[in-house]
């Protein structure tokens, strides 16, 4: 993405213009991460919370709720912990 | 800029769709056979909505995460 924003024929653009577009650029790129992050814990929460339980309706029931809720924040801290513990090992 | 929004969006679709089948299969025909019986095909029916829906909490409790933790992101 950075390479096409310094593509020459953007230099055809003004200066506001191309900010305006970098600024789009930058949304929707970070509306794809969201996205993608999203599908990946979906994914993988189904497999923890549902996979195993018997499908009967199309509805996620309460308790399958909270486990999908629950295991969306403590991959979160997982991933926070995992962080913590290679920036100790880092500065050591 | 439209145009990179639709894509984005029909990218996010197809995403989701993988997603589906890839998790719906493996939960509803977990030993295929000679034709996908009725009860596999609405399981497959309750399991693409179960999904989605479960997408849907799960997008919620990451974005409220993300607001009040902004670090998490």
């Amino acid at each position: 993405m950075d390479s096409s924003l310094n593509n020459p024929s953007l230099g055809e653009f003004n200066e506001k213009d191309r900010k305006e577009l970098q600024q789009f650029f930058e949304n929707q790129q970070q509306k794809a991460k969201f996205q993608d992050n999203v599908h990946s814990l979906t994914s993988m929460c189904w497999t923890k919370c549902i996979a195993a339980n018997k499908i009967s309706g199309p509805q996620v029931d309460r308790s399958e709720a909270s486990c999908l809720e629950n295991c969306v924040n403590r991959f979160i801290d997982a991933q926070k912990a995992v962080i913590s513990q290679l920036e100790k090992i880092g500065s050591q | 800029m439209q145009t990179v929004q639709q894509q984005q969006n029909v990218e996010n679709a197809r995403i989701l769709i993988d997603k589906i089948n890839k998790n719906c299969f493996a939960k509803c025909v977990p030993k295929p056979g000679s034709i996908l019986s009725s009860g596999e095909t609405t399981c497959l029916t309750n399991c693409m909505q179960k999904y989605m829906n479960a997408w849907n909490i799960v997008s919620g409790a990451y974005i409220y995460r993300i607001k009040n933790d902004p670090s998490s992101n």
